[in-house]
């Protein structure tokens, strides 16, 4: 760890938030348990395992983050943010085919699902994912390494945007009251965290 | 899509033709009463919000608001349609990225060629304000032969006006919007007077990249920013307060330090009797048979409307606005309605520090240099500026992802060094080319529209142009003590899909935004633009607005026009 925890939540307690802001972060916190309403049982399963090695929690053994949650909402409403590689079908038929397409890789790579596979496996059916070169006739449908770099970056964006992980690389721009003055090199703010070793 | 036309009513083509595609939203739109897909076999007629007006404006960003003050202070009728709503800034912003999601043009684009464009939080918004609620409040002047592109380079385009035509506007907006810089700029021609404000203070990527061109011969100033550095007050807008220095320009200001449309030409339109009707999105503009407009139709909360006025300006952006030209088949004589897109050259540089740096305080650009605006050794055509920047958590981690390819304990590991990472990058010029364009797909949205395909493919005065920065800004961080440098490629600002000549043979419009096809058709925002220029387009934006604005009053006295 190299910030100590629980700085924004405590930050989240205090005057230097706003109230929307605090809402915004807040709600991510007290999150509830999620049902998908969007995938089935099993390709949600499928999308955990995917989450799991895209952004590894073994620290939060309790409470990871919950990524696939945030992706099969999205999906569900019909959210867009604005743009998709026309080389990709829709979101919805795009993550479809992206995840039938990592289990027909594991299948064709290990002989196993890719929830079963262990984690090294599953790191070397991603990596082929990413370089255009699983196994698998779904990739004639779906452009592999931009379906992988969207689901990263959809992954990646719900992780950072969670209070824990903004404690875990020592961002407290949040709170934001009153003005920054300290704003140059090497220079800190009494609520900004030091770096612990 | 001609075969698709019906007539709503006689004279006034409506060529919109709704048509969900997905599945699951047709079945979600089922349970609405009025869903969109429900054949209308008798459109009902329209309601008529008011009489006619001398003018609407359709968005209220760079290029629809100040021409909007401008219309209401000459005394004129003037409505402006945003698609967006309107915000309570002080009230709803959050200091959270994904919280502030809503200010982005959100409806799906379509991004083709070899180096597609990234949207939604990139370069497009809604809301009252338009993009400029999420602009880094960047304003650079262009540099004189940034309007000369083919005398000086024999590629590109010169524009129809010169820089003597910008300077007053952009003195007069520099004031107006309490533009915060250095005085005297250090670059371009003499000004008649310095910014009103002083610079904003710097950050560390700032003084990071400030210490490294001092040792390397490169000068450098603190930029010119639409964020005011001291309170300030304006007739007509009342008091703005300081910049609080959060670092949140791109998503959105809370306080209204930032000059954005909605807390400067906004309040001053509506000041001078101008209405602002948020939420509406214009999908028909009407002709009568000798073609002028006549008026718009609109979606409001579920509801059909029309606004019949006088005279149209078309203020929607490089992407919508030919869009709408496109799904009404107006003004497309030239062949140039979507055509010389053109996206700046914006290559991003970061690096760590053993410093900290703490990259989400101040202004994000807050160091800039034009000594790259010619390079000497350049070998490709126009040149770029380069400038500090600072970044917010969630965007450098999706850059971090989509840029370095970095997953798995990888990523998270790169990433607590968050506090230690600068960055700098170019903002250059951009030569319109054939194979880079917008279309219309046939994968309709939610509205039941066509989503705009756009193709971009840097070609190679692009590619060199960003070969020359990657080195230029290599040697820089090197210089300012970067480890693990690395580059995310990217483009920013689309420009060019409807541009002015002095031609309606290979011009949309002419140096007046005037549409050469439609008398009273005017286009204004950065669709207009000729060539793409060195610097960001917000001000120039704003410029035109006002003298376009200025030029069609000029044309209503004369009794010739």
């Amino acid at each position: 760890m190299k910030y100590p925890p629980g700085t924004v939540r405590a930050l989240l307690e205090s005057p230097h938030v706003s109230e929307a802001t605090r809402a915004a972060l807040q709600e991510r916190l007290d999150a509830p348990p999620y049902q998908p309403q969007f995938f089935d049982a099993d390709t949600y399963r499928l999308l955990g395992a995917v989450c799991a090695r895209l952004l590894p929690q073994p620290d939060r053994p309790a409470g990871a983050i919950d990524l696939p949650a945030g992706i099969d909402e999205r999906l569900h409403s019909g959210k867009a943010d604005g743009w998709r590689y026309d080389a990709l079908p829709p979101d919805r038929e795009a993550y479809r085919l992206g995840l039938g397409g990592i289990q027909q890789a594991a299948q064709a790579q290990f002989g196993r699902e890719f929830a079963a596979l262990a984690a090294a496996e599953q790191d070397a059916v991603l990596q082929a994912v990413q370089a255009g070169t699983a196994p698998g006739d779904l990739w004639l449908k779906v452009d592999a390494p931009r379906f992988f770099e969207e689901l990263l970056a959809e992954a990646t964006i719900l992780y950072y945007s969670h209070p824990l992980a903004q404690e875990e690389i020592g961002y407290v721009g949040m709170a934001d009251l009153p003005a920054w003055t300290r704003i140059g090199l090497d220079t800190r703010e009494d609520r900004e965290p030091e770096e612990v070793n | 899509m001609p075969d698709e036309e019906e007539l709503l009513e006689e004279g006034v083509v409506s060529p919109v033709q709704p048509d969900i595609q997905d599945p699951l939203l047709r079945k979600l739109l089922k349970d609405e009463p009025a869903a969109a897909d429900t054949p209308q076999p008798q459109p009902a007629p329209l309601p008529e919000p008011g009489d006619e007006v001398d003018c609407v404006v359709i968005g209220t960003g760079a290029g629809g608001a100040p021409l909007l003050a401008r219309l209401a202070m000459a005394g004129l009728k003037v409505v402006a349609l945003e698609a967006g709503p309107r915000h309570a800034p002080r009230r709803d912003f959050a200091t959270d990225e994904q919280a502030q999601a809503f200010l982005f043009w959100n409806d799906e684009r379509l991004s083709a060629g070899k180096d597609p464009l990234s949207f939604g939080n990139n370069n497009s918004g809604t809301g009252v304000g338009g993009s400029t609620l999420h602009y880094t409040a960047y304003t650079p002047r262009v540099q004189p032969d940034d309007l000369r592109l083919r005398t000086e380079f024999g590629v590109g385009q010169d524009w129809p006006l010169g820089y003597d035509d910008l300077a007053p506007y952009y003195d007069e907006l520099e004031w107006l919007l309490g533009i915060s810089g250095p005085s005297p700029y250090p670059w371009g021609p003499a000004r008649q007077r310095g910014y009103p404000l002083p610079p904003l203070p710097l950050n560390g990527a700032a003084q990071l990249m400030q210490r490294a061109c001092e040792k390397l011969g490169i000068r450098t100033s603190p930029a010119a920013n639409a964020a005011v550095s001291a309170r300030y007050y304006q007739e007509g807008i009342g008091w703005r307060e300081a910049c609080t220095n959060r670092g949140f320009c791109q998503a959105g200001c809370s306080n209204g330090a930032k000059a954005s449309m909605d807390v400067t030409f906004i309040p001053l339109a509506e000041a001078h009797g101008a209405e602002v009707r948020a939420d509406c999105f214009v999908t028909e503009i009407e002709r009568d048979a000798q073609g002028r407009v006549t008026g718009v139709v609109y979606q409001q909360h579920g509801q059909t409307r029309r606004q019949r006025c006088r005279t149209l300006f078309l203020c929607a952006g490089a992407v919508e606005t030919p869009r709408l030209l496109l799904l009404n088949k107006l003004a497309l004589s030239s062949g140039h309605v979507g055509r010389n897109l053109m996206a700046h050259p914006g290559l991003q540089l970061w690096g760590t520090f053993d410093e900290m740096v703490r990259p989400y305080k101040g202004i994000p650009g807050g160091l800039i240099s034009e000594d790259t605006h010619r390079p000497r050794d350049a070998d490709f055509a126009g040149g770029y500026l380069l400038q500090s920047i600072g970044v917010m958590p969630v965007t450098f981690a999706s850059q971090v992802a989509r840029g370095r390819g970095l997953w798995g304990a990888g990523l998270r590991e790169y990433l607590q060094q968050y506090n230690h990472v600068a960055g700098i990058n170019i903002l250059g010029d951009c030569l319109p080319h054939a194979d880079n364009y917008l279309e219309l797909s046939d994968e309709k949205d939610s509205r039941g529209l066509p989503k705009p395909r756009v193709y971009f493919t840097n070609q190679e005065n692009e590619q060199r142009m960003n070969a020359h920065a990657e080195r230029t800004m290599r040697r820089i961080w090197e210089a300012a003590g970067a480890r693990d440098i690395w580059t995310f490629p990217r483009s920013a600002h689309v420009i060019g899909t409807c541009r002015m000549g002095r031609s309606g043979d290979d011009a949309v419009v002419d140096a007046d935004g005037r549409c050469f096809d439609v008398p009273n058709l005017y286009i204004c925002d950065n669709s207009v633009f000729p060539s793409a220029l060195s610097v960001n387009p917000a001000l120039t934006i704003m410029a035109l607005s006002l003298r376009t604005a200025d030029r069609f009053l000029e044309q209503q006295q004369r009794r010739d026009s």
